[in-house]
């Protein structure tokens, strides 16, 4: 009877005593933009995503002559457009990225370079 | 005309203009709203850069006040009484849907374990 608890207690396997939080912690992620890991918006977009897409809408706009296009063209200045065609393609902006972009805020997006750099920072652009 | 370009009238002008463009925002906005099929979304929208580019050349600073100010009049007649606006922006149907829990809150997952082992 003894041997058989004896036998018994060395082959039960050892209980580990949980935490307060449960289970082992998980395992985190040190790379990437988010440490969020229990959100349904893990998924931030990546710069050169975020690039194409904005040089793509801006060439399919047609008073934009596509080969001037490049990642820090200013919209007044570089392709002669207008402040109501800037309008237009933060508008069209907008629509792509699923943003709501702020009056004021649209207003100040005068180039590709601060399109680009406030929908990369923006934490809710689909 | 008023004096030739000081800087009071090139501050009026330029307050001018960003409510120009305001306006040109909202109305685009709301256009989206009235005409949701594009073919017709683009007709309406032509029509309204034709309106205010008819205007374009205006001088004389209260013509242009006037004309921006019956633009906004204009505008606040024909907004849409249920604007699309985006899920999670203020008004919107996720707006303040799942709000980020206090930070002392922890989940136990223990799956019903008790205590009694």
């Amino acid at each position: 009877m003894a041997l058989r608890a004896a036998v018994l207690r060395h082959i039960q396997v050892p209980v580990q005593t949980l935490t307060a939080t449960g289970s082992k912690p998980l395992p985190r992620w040190s790379l990437g933009a988010s440490l969020r890991l229990f959100s349904s918006h893990d998924d931030h977009l990546t710069k050169e995503e975020v690039i194409d897409r904005v040089l793509d809408v801006v060439k399919s706009f047609p008073k934009v002559d596509p080969s001037k296009v490049t990642p820090d063209v200013h919209f007044q200045k570089d392709l002669g457009l207008d402040s109501l065609d800037n309008v237009e393609i933060v508008m069209a902006l907008e629509e792509e990225f699923k943003l709501e972009i702020p009056d004021k805020e649209a207003d100040n997006i005068d180039s590709c370079n601060l399109a680009i750099e406030y929908i990369y920072n923006h934490p809710m652009a689909g | 005309m008023s004096g030739a370009t000081t800087a009071a009238y090139l501050a009026r002008r330029a307050a001018q203009k960003e409510r120009v463009r305001i306006l040109y925002r909202r109305a685009l906005k709301d256009t989206l709203n009235w005409a949701v099929h594009r073919h017709l979304f683009y007709q309406d929208a032509s029509d309204l850069r034709e309106k205010f580019e008819a205007n374009r050349h205006v001088e004389d600073l209260d013509t242009i006040d006037k004309l921006v100010a019956a633009g906004e009049a204009t505008y606040d007649k024909w907004r849409h009484p249920d604007p699309y606006i985006v899920p999670w922006a203020p008004g919107g149907s996720k707006f303040t849907r799942n709000p980020v829990p206090p930070s002392g809150i922890e989940i136990v997952y223990d799956y019903g374990r008790e205590n009694n082992d």
